[in-house]
């Protein structure tokens, strides 16, 4: 220190090229040095005193206090307090990771009140790992801290969309945004071909265990599981102090085992010492309904001349009356038939009345969203207290929140509760307790899973009313309200639909309570050693009742036998096999359906450690951890279906016995209880040492054992490691005197972590199961051989090495972070064709492997600072790709179209391919196709694994991500503009393509280009609308090239896209006008838009949101929202 | 900070508290660690085992193939399965290719799963050679030896060439699997096909004995000692030891059961609806099984809509008249599309991937041994042992269930109708004729002609519709049907071709 001056004159070249490196300009630098007090040595006294936090006011434990003079050093206790020995008039110095260090000069004076601020450009804080809270100067890893504060959206109550765009590195995709649903979300993409991708959420030190696993392709399928999806759907946002995003091998270390796909750390608020401090805060949006305008869909006049066209091809005719769909057209032959009853005629046949009767529908230009949506008013009430004293200190929170609706068939109520208590008993014991719950009641649509069918290679889901894709699929010729202005019914399912009567009549609640009790205490033997525990119990119970009530347009498909046509091809009436040639009957001739599913957890999760921190001489700082982990998660899913419900009558079941008889004959389960029991069991130990607070190391070992793989116990146990270095260069001699660096460091991390892969077979798997024969009499519970015993199964693991770069100039106006990384993931659970001759034709083995690669900066700062007026940004980026470099599965051609993608040897993780799409027939309009055996043809086989005909389109998952965040703030006004942005992926659009439709389907603007006469072929892509006696032809010949075209190359979008996210504007009351005006100490109004413009999307994509995929069911797109947020402390 | 001795001592008793309780934990979690990630089964029960044997028998169908090669089926000219793959493999096995298909009904296919079979067979022979109590899973242990017996058996009389006694110990055959695979991927050879005669032999005559027909619930579906021993009589008759299939024929229906044993074509089918036939061709309470397995197979939608099938030419050849006889077949000649006739017998069971799903998957039900098959066995065997009276009378009892207003006055056969009608004057060779002539037509759509072809070294010519003519002559190496090409990684050498 003392030598600064003398060090910039040997050394000038090196600042030079330090400026050139960083700034490429002339900067004056000046030596600020300054000599401190001399100070006598002789006489000696006690300094006391306590260290607070400046901002809150809570009491700061483990402050560094070193008399700057004596170079004696002590740290403050657990309740903020020291006592060192000292001279009047020696200068102390205090410091603490994340706060800004500060020197008092003691006149011998009683005892010192200090208060540490916030420190602002330094390399501040801590990273919270959920294990240890390291000093972030000394952390080798790549991490992210995030305060709560800094990225949330008001109005949006899953806090795992707040993170989109934050961190670089990490992507979120909103494939949903339902209550409930959980984004796609990425820690530097995916380490696994066929497990888990998704990252691993810690509470509190706690790792929240999911209550049921949803599969990386589940996600995005729109089935009423997906509502359980989001692991932190029960946390009110204003409990959370932080998030910490910990990316690399040395910083998820001491997740071991899980760790693979990143950790995100999320820490609640504590309590603090001080006065009681009530803070409310209250949201208030409007989530605004989606309009045409947006979106491709033909309008009513449009959509009833295709109509024609349809009629004069033959699709439309009176035949019409005997199909399980109409529209309009259905309405209009049924109208031309007589009454049965009074013989008249409602509609007369003449072509003058037909053209009335048809006039009324093109006209009608019916507006589903409009009917269907609204702008709904969501509330979010929380109100928490904190309090306290020294000794103990209590937060206490809790929250409503109430969703009336975007859509009318959806509304959401959740409630939370946490109340945290820390009690500090003496200078070694401290204790603390936690009880969070939440309870959330929901309703959706009534939706059934979709089915994959490969045969024709489509999802298929029967009863779907989910309301957005009913919007966007319905013509608009339809009306939901005659003349009189009665609901209008067309027909579905061979019954009567109206999208009205049936959300009102069919849907599911959802109820999920959810449970915890975490117990932590601590217990220090010595100033060095630290012994703690945490205890933590959860218990999560959901029910979901799907309601289907007689008046459904679902019961009534089961009842639709108005004649023999319907008879023969109505799917939901039953034929008794006993009786081949008997027509089939109505087995629900009462009642609904009530269908229950059920999913529960139990987990326990405790943890013991050991940590002994010491500071050796001046110099070495070590510090190391041990530990020991013990977990366990009880999970039990259920489901019935309960037949003949009599919701109008009692609730009395009316149950056909045949009904029981048809599912018992189709081998269906009619209820399903299935048990998962996860055990596991760790030890760990961590060891960081520092020299001269420049130079860091930092080494991990883990060793993991669960019982997920099989019983066996040689694939139980897995060791993990990671080591990694830093060093503090803005500590060494050489850039000591350059002023405008606040910090820079290097760091290094390598390590492997791992995580669990879909299979369960180091012993081998049996199952019992029903036989398949025809005569239920006949049949017998077998047990299957499901998996042969494989010897050789481990864990998914991953080597991944990082290597970093912080850096911070003038004062907090630049800083940032640049990572590189490699990973290699191997050993990864892969699906392979065996010889067959164990008994086992396809096996999944730890057989493929998968190398990723990535870099990502961090670029932030509040460049401008005035007292009056500051700006602040911050710009993540965040690339990375990955390459499947082994793999043995065989993939189908419907496996690698599909919207999600597939997995291919030498291709990214979930690539998109495409049929390759050879132009239309001259002489029929259709599409050709490149198909499987490499010849132009209108049929591919779907099922084929030849897939060397595909055409790669790119990646599913975004390459590129990030955000771009601008705060500026005036005086107590601040407006903040945050833009995200994705890039490098590939899309497939929605299907709109059939190989017959009906006079319900909407249609995309696509159709008005389509072909229609020979010659067509050259100026357009869009396929002619089939004739009714050449369609079902195709089909009998096993060709679907409609579905073909859906999943061809011209069905393919850019997914790249820049999205303002949310613009907010905040207001901050000044205290004097508070303190005039209010009983509050603080008061905020914020005001915010949210999802409001897609800058920049593929124009391809008309209105379809590239995040989202519209799989129906339960799937909602992300929302335009206003919100006004109230934030008062009194 | 200042430390008195009993701070020191605590501190470290503490520390070594610490220390005992992570070792404790850590050897606990052995146990704590054992416990199944999921609800599965686990065998450690006669029932248990019992139940696991329900798996032991090949859940696929070799009908397709080994039908369509064989000399019942020609070229309609047209036909339409209704999937690509289906119409593949009905046309790979006229043409005598091996089929690319791998699913349903495809060689391939059928392989898996006899292997699939085999592997249930000896994860339960694994749990009962260390049950405590070996003695009470006696009859689990006949079940699966024989089942093991046949899955293999059938493998290699498709897999392997045909059993020669002249080649056989040469002859390269398939593995023989004795205990469960426990490796990824294990290695394997393929040993002789006398050497699998021999373990079929040798697991046959062991488990035969300790079988037990009261054990199983449904005993169509298990090798019962009367299904034992008809594939105890068919394993024999393959090997030419006919002493040893009149043992086993007469032990499997005893003479004298025949008469009301053999399915009723001329009785009670002839006046069901032809669309109650195929519900009751496969059903437990039909006489004639002998035992009964439930197959993934497409084939009812093959042999009912397939190009390469029956042809107006063949029915009226194999179907109409009776050899000898003097009467015509009461089979009744069906159709469900116009020109695709056949016999209804195999019929689909389709189980949907949910209550009301359009797709999901076709079960056949299939007869592998009936009381017709022993019949013939027992007569063929009769033939060779010089016994041709009891086979003559055999056969007559047969066609008495078979002819048409079936009148013994008019169609009795005898040796010397028999004789003139195949113009021979060596009542063995006649009757070696008349056998093989009316098993052709009795298991037409059952594929087991194709055995008699590979035992009596016979030709099949196919004809085309644009009249090209394949020829598959004895000693064709496509007579073997192809090893699937992933066994390469268990070191098992495809067939030459």
């Amino acid at each position: 220190m003392r030598f600064r001056g003398k060090n910039y004159h040997l050394q000038p070249k090196k600042y030079k090229r330090v400026l050139f490196l960083f700034l490429a300009c002339a900067i004056v630098l000046i030596n600020k040095a300054k000599a401190l007090p001399f100070q006598d040595a002789n006489s000696s006294d006690r300094v006391t005193g306590k260290v607070t936090d400046l901002e809150d006011g809570s009491p700061l434990a483990g402050v560094s206090v070193v008399n700057v003079r004596s170079k004696k050093g002590t740290v403050t206790n657990v309740t903020g307090n020291f006592s060192l020995q000292a001279n009047a008039g020696d200068s102390i110095r205090f410091s603490f990771a994340g706060k800004q260090p500060k020197t008092v000069y003691w006149d011998g004076q009683g005892a010192l009140v200090i208060q540490l601020a916030r420190s602002e450009g330094t390399l501040g804080e801590v990273v919270i790992t959920g294990f240890q809270n390291i000093d972030r100067k000394k952390f080798a890893g790549a991490a992210v801290s995030l305060k709560t504060d800094e990225i949330k959206l008001s109005g949006v109550p899953d806090v795992s969309r707040m993170l989109e765009g934050r961190v670089a590195g990490v992507s979120i995709q909103n494939v949903s945004s339902t209550f409930g649903s959980a984004p796609k979300i990425r820690i530097r993409g995916a380490t696994s071909i066929n497990g888990d991708n998704k990252p691993l959420w810690v509470i509190d030190g706690v790792v929240l265990e999911d209550i049921v696993n949803i599969s990386n392709d589940q996600l995005s399928s729109g089935d009423p599981t997906t509502l359980l999806g989001s692991a932190v759907a029960g946390i009110n946002s204003n409990d959370i102090e932080s998030f910490d995003i910990l990316k690399d091998a040395a910083a998820t270390a001491l997740y071991g085992a899980r760790a693979m796909n990143g950790v995100v750390v999320i820490t609640t608020k504590k309590g603090k010492s001080g006065k009681p401090v009530v803070t409310y805060t209250g949201n208030f949006s409007s989530q605004l309904k989606p309009s045409y305008l947006d979106y491709n869909i033909l309008n009513s006049a449009q959509q009833m001349s295709i109509l024609g066209e349809l009629e004069r091809k033959g699709f439309v005719n009176s035949d019409i009356l005997s199909r399980a769909n109409y529209g309009p057209f259905g309405q209009m032959y049924d109208a031309l038939n007589a009454d049965p009853n009074s013989g008249n005629f409602s509609l007369q046949n003449t072509p003058e009345a037909k053209k009335a009767f048809l006039l009324r529908y093109a006209n009608a230009n019916t507006d589903w969203f409009d009917l269907l949506f609204r702008n709904s008013l969501t509330q979010e009430h929380s109100i928490s207290i904190s309090a306290g004293t020294d000794k103990s200190q209590s937060f206490f929170s809790t929250s409503f929140y109430n969703d009336n609706g975007w859509t009318i068939a959806d509304r959401v109520k959740r409630y939370t509760l946490n109340f945290r208590n820390n009690y500090t008993f003496n200078d070694k014991l401290s204790v603390g307790f936690l009880t969070t719950g939440s309870v959330r009641q929901q309703r959706a649509p009534g939706t059934l899973n979709r089915i994959s069918n490969p045969v024709s290679g489509q999802f298929d889901r029967d009863f779907d009313i989910n309301p957005f894709s009913y919007a966007l699929n319905t013509s608009r010729a339809l009306t939901a309200y005659d003349e009189n202005g009665n609901l209008e019914y067309f027909r579905r399912n061979f019954a009567p639909f109206n999208i009205l009567t049936e959300l009102k009549n069919n849907f599911i609640d959802l109820t999920i309570v959810d449970l915890k009790l975490q117990g932590e205490l601590t217990y220090r033997f010595t100033k060095h050693l630290k012994y703690e525990f945490i205890g933590a119990l959860r218990y999560v119970k959901s029910s979901r009742e799907h309601q289907i009530t007689e008046n459904s347009n679902m019961a009534n498909a089961y009842r639709a036998n108005g004649n023999s046509t319907i008879n023969q091809n109505n799917k939901f009436l039953y034929k008794d096999p006993d009786h081949p040639d008997d027509p089939a009957v109505v087995v629900l001739p009462y009642g609904g359906f009530y269908n229950r599913a059920e999913d529960q957890l139990i987990n326990f999760d405790v943890r013991n450690g050991l940590s002994y921190t010491n500071t050796l001489g001046d110099k070495h700082d070590i510090s190391i951890l041990a530990g020991q982990q013990i977990k366990y998660a009880d999970r039990q899913s259920f489901n019935n279906t309960g037949y003949g419900y009599q919701y109008d009558n009692g609730g009395t079941p009316f149950v056909d016995y045949r009904i029981l008889k048809q599912t018992i004959e189709a081998n269906f389960p009619y209820y399903q209880m299935t048990k998962f029991y996860d055990r596991f069991a760790a030890f760990y130990l961590n060891a960081q040492y520092t020299f001269d607070k420049k130079y860091n190391l930092f080494g991990t070992v883990r060793y993991d054992g669960s019982n997920s793989l099989g019983s066996s116990p040689r694939a139980r146990w897995l060791p993990t490691w990671s080591f990694g270095g830093a060093w503090n260069m803005e500590r060494e001699k050489f850039l000591e005197n350059v002023a405008f660096l606040d910090y820079l460091k290097l760091r290094g991390s390598y390590g492997i972590t791992a995580s669990l892969g879909p299979a369960t077979n180091s012993a081998v798997v049996l199952r019992s199961a029903t036989t398949n024969r025809t005569y239920p009499d006949e049949r017998e519970s077998v047990i299957q051989l499901i998996n042969l015993e494989n010897d050789d199964l481990t864990w998914e693991k991953n080597y991944q090495g990082n290597v970093g770069i912080d850096i911070g100039l003038f004062k907090g106006r630049v800083n940032a972070s640049i990572d590189g990384y490699l990973r290699r993931s191997f050993d990864l659970i892969s699906r392979i064709k065996t010889s067959g001759i164990g008994g086992e034709p396809y096996k999944v083995a730890n057989y493929a492997d998968l190398k990723s690669s990535g870099f990502e900066f961090l670029l932030g700062g509040e460049p401008y600072r005035q007292k009056n007026f500051s700006w602040k940004t911050t710009l993540t980026f965040g690339y990375n790709q990955t390459e499947i470099t082994n793999a043995a599965n065989v993939p189908l051609i419907f496996d690698l179209v599909k919207a999600e993608g597939g997995n291919k040897l030498g291709y990214p993780v979930n690539g998109l391919f495409s049929i390759k799409f050879q132009g239309l027939e001259h002489n029929s309009g259709e599409p050709l196709f490149t198909n499987e055996k490499g010849e132009v043809s209108k049929a591919v086989n779907m099922q084929d694994d030849n897939v060397d005909n595909l055409v790669y389109e790119g990646p599913v998952d975004p390459t590129i991500t990030g955000g771009f965040s601008n705060t500026f703030t005036y005086k107590n006004l601040s407006l903040n503009v945050f833009v995200t942005y994705q890039a490098g992926n590939k899309i497939r659009m929605y299907p709109a393509f059939r190989s017959a439709y009906v006079d319900l389907d909407a249609m995309p603007k696509e159709f008005l280009d389509r072909w229609e006469m020979p010659g067509d072929e050259t100026k357009t892509n869009v396929p002619v609308i089939d004739d009714n006696l050449y369609a079902p032809r195709l089909v009998g010949a096993g060709a679907y090239p409609y579905n073909n075209y859906n999943y061809s190359n011209v069905r393919v979008a850019d997914g790249s896209f820049v999205r303002l996210k949310t613009v907010s504007l905040a207001y901050q009351l000044g205290n004097s006008a508070l303190q005039k005006l209010f009983v509050f100490k603080t008061a905020s109004v914020t005001a915010a838009i949210t999802n409001f413009w897609l800058i920049y999307a593929d124009k391809k994509l008309k209105g379809q949101d590239p995040e989202f995929f519209n799989s129906g069911g339960v799937a909602q797109p992300i929302q335009k929202q206003i919100t006004l947020s109230i934030k008062l402390g009194l | 900070m200042k430390m008195n001795t009993g701070d020191m001592i605590k501190r470290f008793s503490l520390r070594i508290n610490s220390g005992i309780i992570i070792f404790v934990l850590f050897t606990s979690c052995g146990k704590y660690l054992s416990k199944d990630p999921d609800n599965r089964a686990a065998v450690n029960t006669p029932e248990k085992v019992e139940q696991l044997l329900g798996t032991a028998y090949p859940q696929a169908n070799y009908i397709a193939f080994t039908e369509g090669s064989t000399d019942n089926v020609g070229d309609l000219g047209a036909g339409d399965v209704g999937a690509a793959d289906l119409n593949t493999v009905n046309a790979d096995v006229f043409f005598f290719r091996d089929t690319k298909s791998i699913n349903e009904d495809t060689p391939e296919f059928y392989w898996f799963a006899c292997y699939h079979a085999i592997a249930a067979t000896n994860e339960a022979l694994e749990t009962i050679s260390k049950a405590d109590n070996p003695d009470s899973y006696k009859a689990q242990k006949g079940e699966a030896l024989v089942a093991r017996a046949y899955a293999h058996f059938m493998l290699v009389n498709l897999f392997s060439k045909f059993y020669d006694p002249a080649t056989a110990s040469s002859d390269p055959g398939i593995p023989y699997v004795t205990e469960p695979e426990k490796n990824f991927v294990k290695q394997y050879t393929r040993g002789t096909v006398a050497g699998v005669y021999d373990q079929v032999e040798k697991d046959l005559l062991e488990g035969l004995p300790l079988l037990d027909d009261n054990l199983y619930k449904v005993p169509k579906y298990h090798f019962t000692k009367a299904a034992a021993n008809a594939f105890a009589a068919r394993f024999y008759l393959y090997k030419k030891d006919y002493d040893k299939v009149i043992q086993y024929a007469t032990a499997a229906v005893p003479v004298s059961n025949f008469k009301s044993t053999l399915r009723p074509w001329n009785t009670t089918y002839s006046v069901l609806g032809v669309n109650d036939i195929p519900p009751l061709y496969a059903k437990a309470t039909e006489t004639a099984n002998l035992l009964l397995t439930e197959t993934r197979s497409y084939w009812f939608r093959i042999y009912a809509l397939g190009r390469y099938n029956l042809t107006p030419q063949k029915m009226s050849d194999l179907l109409r008249d009776a050899p000898v006889a003097d009467g015509s077949w009461a089979f009744p000649i069906v159709f469900y599309v116009e020109g695709h006739n056949l016999v209804p017998k195999i019929y689909e069971y389709f189980v949907r991937v949910s209550v009301n799903a359009d797709i999901g998957d076709g079960y056949n039900m299939v007869p592998l041994f009936t009381v017709e098959e022993v019949l013939f066995n027992l007569a063929e065997a009769y033939t060779y042992k010089g016994q041709t009276n009891e086979a003559i009378a055999l056969l007559n009892t047969y066609l008495s269930t078979r002819i048409t207003q079936y009148d013994a006055s008019l169609n009795t056969i005898t040796a010397s109708k028999i004789n003139s009608y195949y113009g021979t004057s060596n009542i063995q060779e006649g009757l070696i004729n008349v056998i093989l002539d009316y098993r052709r037509s009795e298991f037409m759509h059952e594929g087991l002609r194709w055995f008699d072809i590979l035992r009596y070294k016979l030709t099949v010519t196919h004809e085309t519709a644009d009249h090209q003519t394949l020829t598959l002559a004895d000693g064709d190496l496509r007579r073997v049907f192809q090893i699937p090409p992933t066994a390469k990684q268990s070191g098992i050498e495809q067939n030459p071709r």
